[in-house]
């Protein structure tokens, strides 16, 4: 079963957005697609949350948009990180890393202490 | 602005288009992947999710500018609102059931007391009156030579006129008519600082005697007896039989104390003879203050000038009638001059009323926004889920709280429209039904001032009742939403107290309200059933008034009434008839100085001095049906040359004889040689309303006034008494009277019965219309306090059915219930009985005949609101017993 989507709001899904345009500019289909593929299918990113999630990064200026044509000769909008879009990710990404072992030290706690 | 808004339109359809472009790219992949076109672009769109949604929430990430955010939040309210008829209609009604009564009592307020009159400068009018506090007089009419001596001495006024109104005949070409006339003198005009449409107004050279006869109109009259016709000035027209020269033309709407005056002729007042007006009240006299005086500073002025005025005009204040130098000169104890804002006293006794109106439909309009309160809050309390998910997908809490505002403005301002409709026709049938009653009816409309009120009110109301719902949104509940009904955590407990307040605030506005009503309707009811000391059934009566040029000599008046008067009581169906002076029951006092034989004046005691003066044709005790309570009622040994007889009233009897037999004793009208002699006493009449005391009356043979005093009324009432309705004796009436005379208009053809309901239209219309606000309010209250139980019912059917599994009795769940309502009920009723009790003295000078405080109606109203609460709350209560436990069970 995929995690629940309540636990990918706001605050980790804007990281997961922010890290997967580092790899270049995309539209909001091809975001679901990548974040699917890339977590290996334990991700499902419902759009109800992506959308607002790019418009308010957008608004707040971490990402930038404009319309282009895809390969597909379809009219499509693409999202591309902004410089201050970068710093933001790398701030989220020390917080996360900090959370997540700080979680994983509650998991597998130092020996001495078990004693 | 509109830039703004074009920006913020492109950004909506870029979303569409965005939107649009994933759907087919999740359609395109899923074909490609071997599915059928239909099943992809239908399994595409259920993963997309809600689109609509989708794009709200998305969309309200941009909402940043206010305008923007604030036409998504009404587009959004009117949406959802749409969703949910039954509780849009409902509310709406209610709101402009509310809203309505509170512009159409507004706009009478605004009209009537904070809008200035048409006047310029207004402010500075002061309504100069007289008094004499020894006859109980408080307001009374100014004699010329005061009017004269206070115009040349006082120094606080830069002018004062004076005039009376009057009734006159006009002879507009073709059918004479009866129209309001005032004799006014020349500084009337510039005093009231008003100039003719046309024309000139009057000259100090037109008042003096043997001046040319001159009048000014109205435009009213000016349209409607001479179409407008431009070249009526200097024309002749027949006003009361005497040729009258037309000056000028007074702009619409010009008015004196709104007395709907429709000729102004000038008041004849030669200075020179200034001595022989004295005691003559009947001017009432206007003043514009100097600039920047104020009132208070006149007054001090004025009691400078009444300690002065005897030793000016050299009579002794202290003579009684006959004795030498008898004269009422202004002095600072028996009878001297009053000043009023002329405004305020226009306004007069109406300014409380008014406000026990307004305070009324405020109330209601209270109630009403505590029912949309409880609505607006059981139904956040359904759409728990809907607002957790919009919360979840990150709409903020200040979103969701400026949605409930939209939505609650949204009602409000709708409700308000419909409300102002509402007004506009109510206050049409209002002024159309109260003609009379209310005064300064014409300035009465939904003018700016109106439209601001109902604006703000409507404002006002939305955020005021948008407030229950929002206390929805305090954090936990909406964390807890998506697990939880609710109705079964610490915040649902909130809400119900807050819920149960509401109610009984209801209850407590609709019991003031009821009581209010009730002490009204009881007011009415008294005056109803005052006796007016004859027999008002059966009786007709209309007015008919001499022309002073074509009736010069008494002898001929006393004739045409006897003509009159026999010829239709020839009538087949007619009983008896007379002819009297005054009409009860709304005359303004004579106060006619009498000489009483034998009455020995003490310092404390009654003035010599009769209320009213009472001319009459033989017949009129008889076709009146005034008991005689002693001695006789004229009668045909009275003849025009015998000795002069006079009859007096109880009052009059218990007044100056007391104890002894006023038969035989005489009595003497001021200014006459004539002594008059008591033969009988009646019944008192109600001559001056049916709600004030009655005051003294001397009754004299009209038949002998031409004898014995000289003259004789031209003005007078008949009085037929038939088994015919009035409208079947109308004809035969104007054929008598055509026949007679032609030239005599016929005014205020009525039955008796109506005259005295007109003289009581003002508590009428009060008790009506306090009567209709009470039953507004009372169904709102019924209605908020069965919604609430039924609400509560609803959620507790779980605790119902497991009452009833562990063996609760039917009757047990229904006193469960009831209880709990008629609790709520209780309370409400107690501290409207108490909030009554505390307002009702307030409004003690609109009852009649019962205390404020009154038992009978506290005790009824109290038991009737138990009635209608136990009603309301019946429904729910029966329903609560009827719970299937197993269904209840299931159910969560």
């Amino acid at each position: 079963m995929p995690l629940s989507r309540i636990e990918l709001l706001q605050g980790t899904l804007d990281m997961i957005v922010l890290q997967s345009l580092r790899w270049g500019p995309r539209h909001g289909y091809g975001l679901v697609q990548m974040i699917r593929t890339n977590s290996r299918g334990v991700l499902q990113v419902d759009t109800g949350s992506l959308y607002p999630a790019l418009h308010r990064l957008e608004r707040e200026g971490s990402i930038d948009a404009s319309w282009e044509v895809s390969e597909n000769r379809q009219r499509v909008r693409v999202y591309r990180l902004t410089p201050f879009g970068r710093k933001r990710l790398a701030a989220e990404r020390s917080r996360w890393e900090q959370l997540s072992d700080a979680i994983a030290g509650i998991f597998t706690p130092p020996l001495q202490e078990e004693t | 602005m509109t830039s703004f808004w074009r920006s913020h339109k492109r950004r909506e359809n870029d979303l569409d288009d965005e939107i649009r472009a994933h759907l087919d790219m999740a359609t395109r992949d899923r074909i490609a992947r071997g599915e059928s076109p239909e099943n992809a672009a239908r399994a595409a769109r259920r993963e997309f999710g809600d689109v609509v949604t989708v794009r709200e929430v998305t969309g309200d990430m941009w909402s940043g500018q206010s305008f923007a955010r604030i036409a998504q939040d009404v587009r959004w309210a009117v949406r959802s609102l749409r969703r949910a008829p039954g509780f849009t209609i409902v509310a709406i009604l209610t709101l402009a059931l509310g809203i309505g009564a509170n512009t159409a009592i507004f706009s009478v307020v605004n009209g009537v007391l904070l809008e200035p009159l048409p006047f310029p400068q207004s402010h500075q009018l002061v309504y100069i009156t007289s008094q004499f506090p020894t006859l109980g007089f408080d307001q009374f009419p100014v004699d010329a030579a005061e009017y004269l001596e206070l115009r040349e001495r006082n120094r606080s006024f830069q002018d004062v006129g004076a005039y009376v109104t009057s009734a006159v005949n006009i002879g507009a070409e073709g059918h004479p008519a009866r129209v309001t006339s005032a004799i006014v003198t020349a500084s009337l005009f510039p005093t009231l600082g008003v100039a003719p449409r046309l024309g000139r107004t009057f000259t100090p050279e037109e008042m003096l005697p043997n001046a040319a006869a001159v009048a000014v109109l109205s435009s009213e009259l000016w349209q409607s007896a001479f179409a407008g016709d431009r070249g009526i000035i200097g024309r002749q027209i027949d006003v009361d039989g005497a040729k009258t020269t037309v000056v000028g033309i007074m702009p619409p709407g010009f008015d004196v104390h709104d007395q709907n005056v429709k000729i102004w002729l000038p008041l004849t007042l030669d200075p020179a003879q200034r001595q022989q007006f004295r005691g003559g009240h009947f001017l009432l006299l206007v003043g514009r203050l100097a600039p920047n005086l104020t009132l208070a500073r006149a007054k001090a002025e004025l009691q400078t000038l009444l300690a002065q005025w005897p030793a000016i005009d050299g009579n002794d204040p202290n003579a009684g009638p006959g004795a030498p130098g008898f004269v009422h000169t202004p002095n600072t104890t028996k009878h001297r001059l009053r000043y009023d804002d002329l405004q305020k006293d226009m306004v007069g006794s109406i300014g409380t009323a008014l406000v026990v109106l307004q305070a009324a439909v405020a109330l209601v309009l209270l109630i009403a926004c505590a029912n949309m309160a409880n609505l607006l809050l059981m139904r956040a309390e359904t759409r728990h889920k809907e607002l957790a998910v919009r919360a979840a997908l990150g709409a903020g809490r200040t979103r969701l709280m400026r949605q409930f505002v939209a939505e609650s403005l949204v009602l409000s301002v709708t409700g308000a429209a419909a409300g102002l409709a509402l007004a506009y026709w109510g206050l049409h049938a209002l002024v159309a039904a109260n003609a009379g009653s209310i005064p300064r009816a014409a300035s009465v409309t939904l003018d700016a001032p109106v439209l601001v009120f109902t604006l703000v009110l409507a404002i006002g109301t939305g955020l005021l009742f948008s407030l229950a719902p929002l206390l929805h949104l305090s954090a936990n509940s909406i964390g807890l939403a998506l697990r939880d009904a609710g109705s079964r955590t610490t915040a649902g407990a909130a809400r119900n107290r807050v819920r149960r307040g509401l109610v009984i605030a209801e209850m407590a506005f609709a019991v003031m309200l009821v009581v209010g009503a009730g002490l009204l309707l009881r007011s009415f009811w008294n005056l109803m059933r005052v006796d007016s000391g004859f027999d008002r059934a059966k009786l007709t009566t209309f007015g008919v008034v001499l022309p002073a040029s074509t009736y010069r000599d008494s002898t001929r008046r006393v004739a045409f009434f006897n003509n009159l008067t026999s010829q239709l009581a020839a009538v087949p169906g007619v009983r008896s008839v007379a002819a009297m002076s005054g009409l009860p029951p709304l005359r303004q006092v004579n106060a006619n100085d009498t000489g009483i034989e034998g009455f020995v004046p003490t310092p404390n005691g009654p003035a010599q001095n009769v209320d009213y003066y009472q001319y009459v044709t033989p017949n009129y005790v008889q076709t009146m049906g005034i008991p005689v309570v002693a001695g006789r009622a004229f009668g045909p040994s009275d003849g025009p040359l015998s000795t002069p007889v006079a009859m007096i009233n109880q009052t009059m009897a218990k007044v100056f004889y007391g104890k002894s037999d006023p038969i035989g004793r005489r009595v003497q009208p001021g200014g006459s040689k004539t002594w008059f002699t008591i033969i009988g006493v009646l019944k008192d009449v109600k001559q001056g309303g049916v709600d004030s005391r009655t005051g003294t009356e001397l009754y004299f043979d009209y038949e002998q006034t031409p004898a014995s005093l000289g003259f004789a009324p031209r003005n007078m009432n008949v009085i037929i008494r038939s088994s015919l309705e009035p409208a079947t004796i109308a004809g035969t009436v104007r054929r008598t009277v055509g026949a007679l005379d032609p030239t005599l208009p016929i005014v205020q053809f009525r039955s008796m019965d109506e005259v005295f309901s007109d003289s009581v239209s003002r508590p009428r219309f009060l008790a009506q219309l306090l009567g209709i606000f009470a039953a507004v309010a009372l169904a709102l209250a019924a209605i908020g306090t069965y919604g609430v139980l039924a609400y509560s019912v609803a959620v507790r059917r779980r605790e119902l059915g497991i009452r009833m599994a562990l063996g609760s009795s039917q009757k047990g769940l229904l006193q469960l219930v009831l209880g709990q309502g008629m609790g709520l009920a209780a309370l409400g009723l107690i501290a409207g009985l108490l909030g009554a009790l505390a307002v009702t003295r307030l409004a003690s000078s609109l009852l009649f005949g019962v205390k404020p405080a009154d038992p009978l109606t506290f005790g009824g109203v109290a038991l009737f609101m138990l009635l209608v609460a136990f009603l309301a709350c019946l429904v729910p209560a029966r329903r609560a017993t009827h719970v299937d436990p197993l269904v209840a069970l299931r159910a969560e």
